[in-house]
């Protein structure tokens, strides 16, 4: 062990003294031969191990080992006392009187353990009378029972309604949901979406209070936006911080849904702060499966699913078109000659099939344990240019040795993803392309019109392609070490790479590649990151009070280069963009690459301390550096503290029967955003900045590309919370309420200034406030509770307020911005929202309409500033973007062996502006472009404006799936279960909008907008079949 | 064991403390950092670049120059394309305001062209690697003084910064002290910048370019700056220094304006375009479908065109004009559009057969104000610098000066100062030579009235109109058809209110 011990340490040493760039490299190679000679000590110590003979004994220490964030380490030294020995079996049953496998038993103060089979039953040998069996399960109150004289022991375990005990994921370890003290909202299994599931987005969506998750469009290459708990950004993305298994900074696609065990959604800052510089929208903890000891299970999971096109845009039919442009005298005869009747948006919509395969397989030894899955989906969009297809492989393979002091792992990930995302163009060409316009002429060949806006959609969709092939691979090695019983350290070692390599091409007789006579792309891009980190436990319980503290470093490094070639003007289009050199018209710009990096170092400890279980402290501390920040602000701090209180540990509490849980939480804490930041923004730079012509040559220019700010720094979110937690009526129903309040100040921002001094008008600083603050309520109620059936109902919502506060200090100044572009013939700067002190963002800005007069023009009101006469003056707040209320209502109903649920989600209280019913629900367009239905008949006799008019009440209730589900157990083939499961998604939807889909990006300053190119959703339809063995 | 703990805890301690504070240095890649290029010659030259490649935005004040003056217009058409927040409304209207959008983003372009001058010549100053740098200095003076030249022109009154260390807000200064600032610039440069006229001082500030700056400057003097009085000769006399040097007058008209017009002996200065580095008039003028017509791939919006009166000043016989129907370039694009395939005249998506007609008329919702939109066809297009065939781009270079100016503006002075009437005749002929077949349309004597149109003749498009008749004293003049006189503080343009809102330092000109 010493000599083990030297090695590491030399290997160590030797690191620090190699160059910053080779040092990850050697760190990975110290990790390989730590896994190797643990791998060697393991088989070592699984023979000599006295609980080998039970197969479950270790399996219930490494459970254990990692739910503790302690690291307990079990007295290895125990001996057996042979004379006293006795052998105890029993029945395990829960309080329904069903029997429970899986259920752990352990002696207390040994590694000796064992698990209870399918049918309950569970055998143990014990040392003595003397010696206390400790019983425990996921969900359930844990018993322990001193076996005094029984040879048979048969208990019941009570369910834990609110899951105290359950193992809660928390920043850097765990936690029992007892001592919590953050605002944090775990949820698993049980509780996920269900439905085709792409990344955990779509598991999470409208199932956690204050985290709304918005599927904007319905490309199924695109990723939903998370918010939680408002928006707190200008600039960057308020999207929360993505941690899998403890490594931070992670995409949602980087694993695959099927893989996914549980998610931690921490809110607050108390609880998120941890996470720094990077924390302030909050943190998702996501944790994967592992494999289990001595149990060797593997899974088939599949479905094919149907996505209809749920809703489209109404236009004019061809009898439709044909009857008003007779009616109004309008010259048909040029338009009208091919007796055609087309729909557009049909053409180029489908239904699209989806189908997903999962395997995986897990087991292990007594001294490890391995999981391995392969996961397969393949996804059609329901415009017919897009698609994705999605190969992820995941193994985690686990060791311990030193007598199971050390426990080594390795989790890898390779995703190779191919996805065409949809040219949303093509769906304001279906808009403006006639009805009476055919697909193709009678003798085959392609109709198509070259009129603004215009061109054939379809054979956009035939001809041109945009397609990604994106991999993305990582590696993650941990090693964590126990020292003493009290003190334990950690090393995490991560490396990913992702690389996506695009071709894009326009064929040259289509709309989108004619006017350069085909347009060819290639480009390819490569991102890597790095991480280190090193985590230092001490954990220690002293009479009432336990004590943890934690000490980590970290230091993570990005590497990002891209390339882009394209060229145009192609004698055939049989090359597509696999031969850019025979295009004849390369133009300057054409051809670029760059890179760039950034870094990220930081120190952060946490003392956990608690008495009695009752009183309940947390603290933290986090310092960040990174390259990004400018050289007068390089480091930031984040502190954050926690309370709780358990009223119902409290004496005066005990006859209170009416009560089964109550606890009261304080926090504070402060979390930063660097997201608005990109590298390279503090400094004076030179870029490339065309060509210029120099006695007949041309050579490239180089000026400076950027407006340098030295003090740029963080944003930064101060953010108090309360919660209680709470369960009553014989843990029947149980909730959570919260109140949070969070200030963000420091908002990064492109503010004016004056040119000259300055080269460019804008300039990014850290300038403006912002306050989001709101309540969030979530409650769990089993409505029937018997023993066939049982009905429990969920239910959450939450209230955001989000309010600009200031956009001014000293040095940048300004009163208002008005943001927000979505193209209308004619509407070029045109603004639709204003970013103001006092209002939201998302605050819609313009003239209020109240109506069309008789001779089809706007009836606004100009008396906005008082004087007659419609003036810029008269603009006015005309709505508001971000909802008052988002809500979920999840329903579980189970009888027997059939499961069924639904999920209903809804917004209520937002505005939204619909912006395809501005631009086509009109007559100004006909006859040579078609409009919407309803511009027959609104009598709008003018040239459409952004007003009032167009802003609509945005609330709906979506009935987001309904599951129906069968599980059987059939004795064949060493099938263990077979569940068989019907899903629809997105059946219903309940709103008073009238556009496509009320549920709108909310991205940016300009959220709330459905654009003339939004792509409609599906609804889907959904079979799958489960098999485990 | 605890030596174990000692080891471990030292060896955390020293990969925290190893790595600190230099990994958080930022690498660059694919950019350059200030302090470490720009110490030879040719590194220097690209870094001087920006005030060349910068000209192509002096292309931008057509739309201002002339659709504010009465040479041109961008109506709203029918279904509201080229509303765009009314600024084409005001410009048309003369009401334009703080907020009018292209008169105030002319006036950020031209300030930002200033800053990135003085960037440049603190650069020059600084870089070690020039020995010599008075050529250098001298080229950036030249371009700083020219967009003060612009500046002076279309705002009057304006900060002058110099120092491009010092990030203090500048304070408006006068139009007086401006032009005062601007006059000592180029007498400071006019005679040490280069002066030769060849194929490697194309496109580049020369002697020939601050004279004719210069030039301008006098022209306008007593516009500009009152209180120093006329300089008509001294306009002359810079006129004849540009004269003396080797440029000359093309001999077909529209070579100056060609797709190729590389080392045009006219041009004094020029902006350079490329395929990649486009002249924009092509997508502002025409309609959506004269790309079928003219052979261009690139389909325009359906933007700008001339004004009907405009238009009507032209002799049927001027080639200038450009004809009805063979579509050969000139001034204007004019008549009815046939699709080759067909033979036929285009239809338009209204329905409507595409023809320009000179007319433009407002049919369609007539605001209280009298704006309104006209159908998409309507009005006669910028047909100066022929479209390439069979291509999206326009590399047609750019004149921003060029000779024929330099004769009208001498001519102007000759008459003005009541000199000899035969020597304004001959440079007034000179110019109307290459216009006209028949020699009866040559002048036997001009007066001032005479200059001013054939200056709106030879330099329709070319961003002189506004300038002109300020100078001549018709630009607050009624537009017939179109607005009545409007209040002499429309002479100046307002300084853009977010410009005052960056800067509150800045005063607004009067009347705004």
């Amino acid at each position: 062990m010493k000599k083990i011990l030297n090695l590491i340490i030399s290997f160590i040493l030797s690191y620090i003294n190699i160059s910053r760039k080779v040092k990850l490299n050697s760190l990975f190679f110290f990790f390989g031969t730590i896994l190797v000679f643990a791998s060697s000590f393991g088989q070592e110590n699984s023979i000599s191990s006295p609980g080998n003979k039970n197969s479950g004994d270790l399996l219930a220490l490494v459970i254990k080992k990692i739910n503790t964030p302690s690291l307990f380490v079990a007295n290895s030294n125990t001996i057996i006392s042979d004379d006293q020995q006795r052998s105890i079996t029993g029945i395990i049953t829960d309080s329904q009187g069903e029997p429970l496998p899986g259920v752990n038993i352990i002696e207390k103060g040994t590694i000796n353990g064992a698990v209870s089979d399918i049918s309950g039953r569970f055998s143990i040998n014990v040392a003595s009378g003397n010696s206390i069996l400790v019983f425990s399960f996921v969900g359930y109150t844990p018993q322990e029972i001193t076996v005094g004289t029984q040879t048979s022991i048969n208990i019941t375990l009570e369910e834990s309604a609110v899951g105290l005990d359950e193992v809660v994921v928390i920043g850097y370890g765990t936690q029992t949901k007892r001592l919590v003290s953050g605002s944090i909202t775990s949820i698993d299994q049980k509780t996920f979406n269900t439905g085709v599931q792409r990344t955990a987005a779509d598991m999470l969506q409208g199932k956690v209070a204050g985290l709304v998750i918005t599927t904007s469009t319905g490309d199924v290459t695109s990723q939903q936006s998370m918010r939680l708990r408002g928006t707190a950004s200008l600039t960057g993305s308020s999207e929360p911080f993505v941690v899998i298994d403890g490594v931070p900074g992670l995409s949602m696609n980087s694993v695959a849904a099927q893989d996914i065990e549980s998610i931690s959604v921490l809110k607050d800052a108390s609880a998120a702060a941890i996470y720094g510089s990077r924390s302030a929208s909050g943190v998702i903890l996501i944790t994967t499966k592992k494999g289990k000891s001595n149990q060797f299970t593997a899974d088939y999971n599949g479905y094919l699913a149907l996505d209809v096109v749920s809703n489209k845009p109404d236009v004019l039919t061809a009898d439709e078109w044909r009857e008003y442009v007779k009616a109004n005298g309008m010259s048909w005869e040029t338009f009208d000659q091919w007796d055609a009747n087309t729909d557009w948006f049909g053409e180029i919509l489908r239904t699209g099939i989806t189908q997903n395969h999962d395997f995986s397989f897990s087991g292990g030894g007594a001294t490890n344990n391995y999981r391995i899955s392969v996961s397969f989906l393949s996804q059609e969009g329901v415009a017919k240019d897009n698609y994705q297809d999605r190969l992820n492989v995941r193994f985690s393979v686990n060791q311990k040795a030193l007598n199971d002091r050390l426990s080594v792992s390795l989790i890898g990930s390779i995703t190779q993803r191919d996805y065409q995302p949809n040219n949303s163009s093509n769906f304001i060409l279906a808009y403006n392309m006639l009805p009476v316009y055919p697909v193709k002429y009678a003798d085959g060949t392609w109709f198509d019109s070259t009129d603004y806006d215009q061109g054939n959609p379809l054979r956009n969709m035939t001809y041109n392609y945009d397609i990604r092939k994106r991999n993305l691979n990582y590696f993650n090695l941990k090693a964590d070490l126990d020292i003493t019983k009290h003190l334990s350290v950690g090393l995490n070692a991560y490396k990913q790479r992702q690389s996506t390599d695009r071709s894009r091409y326009y064929d040259s007789e289509t709309q989108q590649g004619r006017t350069e006579g085909g347009v060819a792309l290639r480009s390819f891009s490569n991102d890597d990151t790095q991480l280190i980190e090193l985590t230092a436990n001490y954990a220690i319980k002293l009479n009432n009070n336990d004590i943890s503290v934690l000490a980590g470093y970290s230091y993570e490094d990005n590497y990002g280069q891209s390339s882009t070639a394209q060229n145009r003007s192609f004698v055939t289009n049989l090359f597509g963009a696999n031969n850019l050199s025979a295009g004849e018209n390369m133009q300057v710009g054409d051809v670029s690459s760059n890179a760039d990096m950034n870094r990220l170092l930081s120190y952060f400890g946490r003392v956990n301390y608690s008495f009695k279980e009752r009183y309940i402290v947390s603290a933290a501390l986090r310092r960040d550096g990174s390259s990004k920040f400018g050289k007068n602000n390089k480091w930031g701090t984040f502190p954050s503290v926690s309370l709780a209180w358990r009223i119902i540990d409290e004496p005066f509490m005990q006859n209170i029967g009416i009560l089964n849980d109550l606890k009261l939480r304080a926090g504070y804490g402060v979390s930063g955003n660097q997201d608005g930041l990109s590298p390279y923004q503090s400094l004076q730079l030179y870029g490339s900045s065309g060509t210029y012509y120099d006695n007949g040559a041309w050579h490239t220019a180089y000026s400076v590309n950027q407006n340098a700010n030295p003090n740029l720094q963080w944003e930064s979110t101060a953010m108090s919370n309360v919660g209680v937690d709470f369960s009553i009526l014989g843990s029947r129903l149980g909730g959570t309420v919260e109140y949070y309040n969070k200030i963000t100040s420091n908002l990064l921002y492109r503010y004016q200034v004056p040119v000259p001094p300055y080269l460019y008008s804008s300039m990014i600083a850290n300038v403006g406030k912002m306050q989001n603050k709101g309540i969030e309520v979530s409650l769990t109620g089993d409505i029937i509770r018997t023993n066939d059936l049982r009905w429990t109902a969920s239910i959450n919502a939450a209230h955001n307020e989000n309010k600009i506060t200031r956009l001014s200090n000293e040095e940048f100044v300004t009163s208002a911005i008005k943001t927000g572009s979505v193209f209308v013939r004619g509407g070029s700067s045109n603004s639709t929202h204003i970013i103001e002190e006092g209002k939201q963002v998302g605050q819609f800005y313009g003239y209020l309409c109240t109506g069309i007069d008789a001779s089809g023009l706007y009836i606004y009101d100009d008396m906005i500033d008082g004087v007659p006469g419609l003036t810029i003056n008269d603009y006015t707040y005309i709505g508001k973007a971000q909802p008052k209320l988002t809500y979920g209502i999840d329903n579980s109903i189970t009888y027997k062996d059939i499961e069924l649920s639904f999920f209903w989600r809804g917004v209520y209280g937002n505005d939204l502006l619909n912006f395809s019913r501005l631009t086509y629900a009109t007559t100004q367009w006909l006859p040579g472009a078609n409009v919407l239905n309803e511009g027959l008949t609104n009598g709008l006799k003018t040239s459409p404006i952004y007003n009032s008019w167009y802003i609509e009440k945005g609330s709906f209730l979506r009935l987001e799936n309904v599951n129906l589900a069968y599980t059987f157990h059939p004795d064949l083939l060493g099938i263990n279960r077979v569940r068989v499961y019907f899903t629809g998604h997105n059946l219903l939807l309940l709103t008073k909008y009238v556009g496509v889909d009320p549920e709108l990006s909310m991205n940016g300053l300009d959220p709330g907008i459905e654009g003339r190119n939004y792509y409609p959703k599906s609804r889907t339809y959904l079979f799958g079949i489960n098999v485990s063995f | 064991m605890k030596k174990i703990i000692i080891y471990l805890t030292s060896v955390i301690l020293l990969i925290s403390v190893g790595c600190t504070e230099d990994v958080l240095n930022e690498e660059v890649y694919s950019t350059l950092p200030v302090d470490s290029y720009g110490n030879t010659e040719v590194e220097v030259n690209s870094l001087i670049a920006p005030i060349y490649t910068g000209l192509r935005s002096a292309n931008n004040p057509i739309t201002i120059a002339e659709t504010c003056s009465d040479m041109a217009i961008a109506p709203t058409r029918k279904g509201g394309d080229w509303w765009d927040g009314g600024q084409y409304k005001d410009n048309r209207f003369g009401i334009w305001t703080a907020i009018t959008n292209n008169t105030g983003s002319m006036y950020r372009t031209f300030m930002s062209r200033v800053a990135a001058c003085n960037q440049i010549l603190y650069m020059i100053e600084n870089s070690p690697g020039i020995t010599d740098k008075v050529p250098y200095l001298s080229q950036v003076r030249a371009a700083r003084a020219f967009w003060y030249y612009e500046l002076i022109d279309y705002y009057g009154n304006v900060p002058i910064v110099t120092d491009f260390t010092d990030l203090s807000k500048p304070v408006t200064k006068t139009r007086a002290e401006v032009y005062a600032f601007v006059m000592d610039e180029l007498n400071d440069i006019k005679d040490v910048i280069r002066s030769d006229v060849s194929p490697s001082s194309y496109g580049k500030y020369t002697k020939g370019a601050v004279y004719t700056i210069l030039a301008k400057m006098y022209l306008n003097a007593l516009v500009w700056n009152p209180a120093g009085g006329a300089k008509w000769q001294e306009c002359i006399d810079a006129c004849n220094v540009v004269m003396g040097l080797d440029y000359s007058l093309t001999t077909i008209w529209n070579d100056n304006f060609a797709i190729f017009n590389e080392n045009c002996p006219e041009h004094i200065l020029t902006a350079i375009n490329s395929p990649s580095a486009r002249m924009g008039i092509i997508s502002f003028t025409l309609h959506y479908l004269d790309y079928k017509a003219l052979g261009t791939t690139r389909r325009g919006n359906n933007g700008i065109a001339a004004m009907p009166d405009y238009v009507r000043q032209f002799d049927l016989d001027d080639k200038r004009r450009g004809d009805d129907y063979s579509h050969k370039p000139g001034s204007f694009l004019i008549g009815p559009m046939i699709d080759p395939a067909t033979g036929t005249t285009i239809i338009t998506a209204h329905g409507r057969p595409l023809i320009h007609t000179i007319d433009i008329t407002m049919i369609y919702g007539i605001d209280a104000e009298g704006w309104g939109q006209t159908e998409q066809e309507d009005g006669a297009r910028c047909f100066k610098w022929p479209f390439e065939n069979g291509v999206s781009h326009m590399q047609n270079d750019c004149a921003i000066f060029r000779l024929a100016d330099i004769y009208l503006m001498k001519a102007e002075c000759l008459v003005r100062l009541g000199q000899d009437n035969t020597e304004a005749t001959s440079l007034v002929n000179e110019i109307r030579k290459r216009a006209f077949d028949d020699p009866a349309k040559l002048k036997t004597s001009v007066t001032l009235s005479d200059i001013y149109l054939e200056r709106r003749l030879e330099l329709a498009w070319e961003s002189y109109t506004r300038q002109d008749q300020i100078r001549f004293g018709t630009f607050l003049d009624p537009i017939p058809g179109w607005r009545g006189a409007i209040d002499s503080h429309y002479l100046l343009f307002p300084i853009p209110q977010t410009s005052i809102d960056a800067n509150p330092e800045l005063i607004q000109n009067p009347g705004y």
